[in-house]
C-alpha cells in the first residue's frame, strides 16, 4: 500500500450493530486503520446479532465464525459496547458528533408479514388466529435470544411452513431433531418441549416459487437426508428444473454457478431427497412448489391453510410446479411463516429518515461520515458471505472518502 | 525463506488463517498475504514457496474470493512450471464435498505445471473448531519437513 498521507491516529470510527454486517466492517476498517479508535454498539449485551440468534445450534461451522469476531475485539483492540441502543440510549446525532465515521449495521430482523396470515384482514393489527408464528420469533427462541418467550407456542402432529428459503429448511430439519440433540446444542427445555411435544407427524412445505427458484441453498436439502424415519414428498414435475427455466446464456466456466444448473441442482436435490427417503416412515414432510398464500382458517386456533397457484390469474410461468388445480388446502394445527425479514415497525433508525441528498446507498453512503451496510443497505437478501463482501466494498469506500479528505491536492479528491 | 500465502475465503475464516501465518512465519521470513480475488499470475513465483489456504461453499464450490482467481487460471492457463506449493483446506465433513473447493484450486495449480510439496493439510469445522490451530501446526510440520529437506540435499 502506497498511501500519500494518513489519517490522523485519533481517527474516531463507530459502527451500530455487531452482527456479521458490522463486525466485518470492523474488521476490514481495521486492517486498513490499525490505529483508529473503533467501538461496535448493539443494543444486545452480547455481540454477533445474527450469527447468535438466527443461524442454527447445530450448524456449528457457521456458529464458529463469531470466534474470529472474538479476535477483533480478544486482540485486535476493538471496542464492544453492548446493551447500547442507538435512537435511545445515545442519539444518532450524538454519535455523530462524537465519531468521524458512523455505520449503520442493524440489519433487519422483523418477520416479513403475510397480511392475511398474521393480522386481521384490513386491520393491520392482532393475529386473527393463534397458532400462527413468524419464523424469527422461532429461531430467536431457539436460539436463547433474552426478549423472546416460549409462552403461547405448540407446535403439534401437523404443522405448514410457509415459504422455501434457507431458514424454512432449519426448521424442518430442528423440528425434526430429536429432543436429546436439540439439548446437546444448548436449546433449552422448554423450547425443546413446545417443538417436539406434538410429536410432529407430517410438516408441509409451501413456497410460491418453483422448484427452481426455490431460495434454499441445495446443500441445505442434502443435509435433510440425514434425518431418520422420514418420507420426503414433493409435488414438483419429476422434469422441473432446468431446461426451459429461461436460462440465460450458459457456458459460464465451473467456477461461476449459471443460473440454469443451479434451478436444475435445486430440482435435483428434491428429487434425490425423495427418491432417497424411506417408503414408510413415522413422519412425512411434503414439499409443495408454486403456491402462495391465501388465507388461514380455524375456529380461534389455525386448522387449516389455503394457498392459490402462483400466476394462476396470471396464466403461465409456473411450468412443473401446482399444475392443474388452482388451490390447495391443508390441515395444520400450526402454522410457521419463513417468507423473509423486513424493517421493524417503530424501529429507531429507519435508512429513509437519515439519508441525505448526497447519499450514495450503492456505495454505502448515507451522509457526510454516515455509512450503512449489510441487510440495512441492501435489503433482507443474501446469506453470511454476502453480508463479508458488503464489508468489504462499503469499508473500501469509507475509506476512500476519508482519506481523500485528508489529501489535501485537489485532483486526488476525485 | 519467501513465503506468499494466497487463501480464498467465503466467510473469512481462511483470512484470518493467513493472517496468523504470516505473523507465525513473518519472524524469520518474508511473508506476503493476498486474497485470491487480488492475485495475479505474477503473484505466483519460482523464488516463493506458495502457502495456498482455500475453504469451501456450500456443495462443494469455490468460496466467492477464490472464484476470480480460478477463472483467471482456466482464461490465463500460465506455465506454473517452478513453482511449489503447499496445501490447506477447510472444510466442513458433514458435507459429503468435505474440503473439495481447497482441491479445486489444487487441481488447476498441478494441471499447470506447479509441484506441490508437503502434506496436504486439511481442518475440519463439523465440531465448531476454527482452523487457525491446525493450519499453524501444518505450517510448522511443513518448514520442518522442508528444512531436512534442504539439509539432506546439501
Amino acid at each position: 500500500m502506497n498511501e500519500t498521507a494518513a489519517p490522523p491516529e485519533v481517527l474516531r470510527v463507530a459502527i451500530v450493530g455487531a452482527g456479521p454486517a458490522g463486525c466485518y466492517t470492523a474488521g476490514f476498517l481495521r486492517k486498513r486503520w490499525p490505529q483508529a479508535a473503533i467501538t461496535v454498539f448493539d443494543r444486545h449485551d452480547a455481540p454477533y446479532g445474527l450469527i447468535r440468534y438466527g443461524v442454527a445450534p447445530d450448524h456449528l461451522g457457521t456458529k464458529a465464525i463469531a470466534k474470529q469476531f472474538d479476535r477483533l475485539f480478544a486482540r485486535d483492540g476493538v471496542t464492544f459496547a453492548g446493551n447500547t441502543d442507538i435512537g435511545t440510549d445515545v442519539s444518532l446525532d450524538q454519535l455523530r458528533a462524537d465519531n468521524d465515521v458512523v455505520v449503520l449495521a442493524t440489519g433487519l430482523w422483523a418477520d416479513r408479514v403475510i397480511e392475511t396470515f398474521h393480522t386481521a384482514p384490513g386491520t393491520g393489527a392482532a393475529a386473527p388466529l393463534a397458532g400462527v408464528y413468524g419464523s424469527g420469533r422461532l429461531t430467536r427462541l431457539i436460539n436463547g435470544h433474552p426478549s423472546e418467550s416460549v409462552e403461547g407456542l405448540t407446535i403439534g402432529r401437523r404443522t405448514v411452513i410457509v415459504g422455501n428459503g434457507n431458514v424454512a429448511a432449519d426448521l424442518v430439519r430442528l423440528m425434526l431433531t430429536p429432543a436429546d440433540v436439540l439439548a446437546s446444542h444448548g436449546v433449552a427445555a422448554d423450547v425443546i418441549h413446545a417443538l417436539t411435544a406434538g410429536p410432529l407427524e407430517h410438516i408441509d412445505v409451501v413456497g410460491r416459487s418453483p422448484v427452481g427458484a426455490a431460495k434454499f441453498d441445495v446443500a441445505m436439502i442434502r443435509e435433510l437426508g440425514r434425518l431418520a424415519d422420514v418420507r420426503f414428498t414433493s409435488d414438483a414435475a419429476p422434469d422441473a428444473g432446468a431446461p426451459d427455466a429461461g436460462a440465460p446464456d450458459a457456458g459460464a466456466p465451473d467456477a461461476a454457478a449459471p443460473d440454469a444448473a443451479d434451478a436444475d441442482g435445486k430440482a435435483a436435490a428434491i428429487r434425490e431427497l425423495v427418491a432417497g427417503s424411506p417408503e414408510a416412515a413415522g413422519r412425512t414432510v411434503a414439499f409443495h412448489f408454486g403456491w402462495t398464500p391465501d388465507r388461514v382458517t380455524g375456529d380461534g386456533r389455525v386448522s387449516a391453510v389455503t394457498f392459490t397457484a402462483t400466476g394462476a390469474a396470471g396464466g403461465a410461468g409456473t411450468a412443473g410446479t401446482a399444475a392443474g388445480s388452482a388451490s390447495l388446502e391443508l390441515p395444520a394445527d400450526s402454522v410457521c411463516t419463513a417468507v423473509g425479514f423486513t424493517e421493524t415497525d417503530g424501529a429507531h433508525i429507519s435508512r429513509a429518515s437519515v439519508a441525505s441528498p448526497r447519499a450514495d446507498p450503492d456505495r454505502g453512503r448515507l451522509d457526510d461520515g454516515l455509512y450503512a451496510v449489510g441487510w440495512f443497505r441492501r435489503g433482507p437478501v443474501g446469506t453470511i458471505p454476502a453480508n463479508r463482501a458488503d464489508a468489504r466494498s462499503v469499508a473500501d469506500a469509507i475509506i476512500a472518502d476519508l482519506e481523500a479528505s485528508f489529501i489535501p491536492t485537489p485532483t486526488s479528491l476525485t | 525463506m519467501k513465503f506468499v500465502i494466497l487463501y480464498g475465503t467465503e466467510s473469512g475464516n481462511a483470512e484470518t488463517v493467513a493472517d496468523d501465518l504470516v505473523d507465525e512465519l513473518g519472524t524469520d521470513n518474508e511473508v506476503e498475504s493476498v486474497d485470491m480475488t487480488d492475485a495475479s499470475a505474477e503473484t505466483l513465483s519460482p523464488d516463493a514457496l506458495l502457502l495456498v489456504v482455500c475453504s469451501t461453499h456450500g456443495d462443494g464450490g469455490l468460496p466467492a474470493s477464490a472464484v476470480p482467481f480460478a477463472e483467471l487460471l482456466d482464461t490465463e492457463r500460465p506455465d506454473l512450471t517452478g513453482i511449489r506449493y503447499a496445501m490447506f483446506g477447510l472444510g466442513d465433513s458433514s458435507y459429503e464435498t468435505y474440503s473439495r473447493g481447497s482441491e479445486r484450486i489444487d487441481e488447476r495449480l498441478s494441471a499447470l505445471g506447479a509441484t506441490r510439496v508437503g502434506e496436504y493439510g486439511r481442518h475440519d469445522a463439523s465440531d465448531g473448531s476454527l482452523p487457525n490451530d491446525a493450519a499453524l501446526e501444518w505450517a510448522r510440520n511443513l518448514v520442518g519437513s522442508l528444512d531436512e529437506a534442504q539439509a539432506v540435499a546439501r
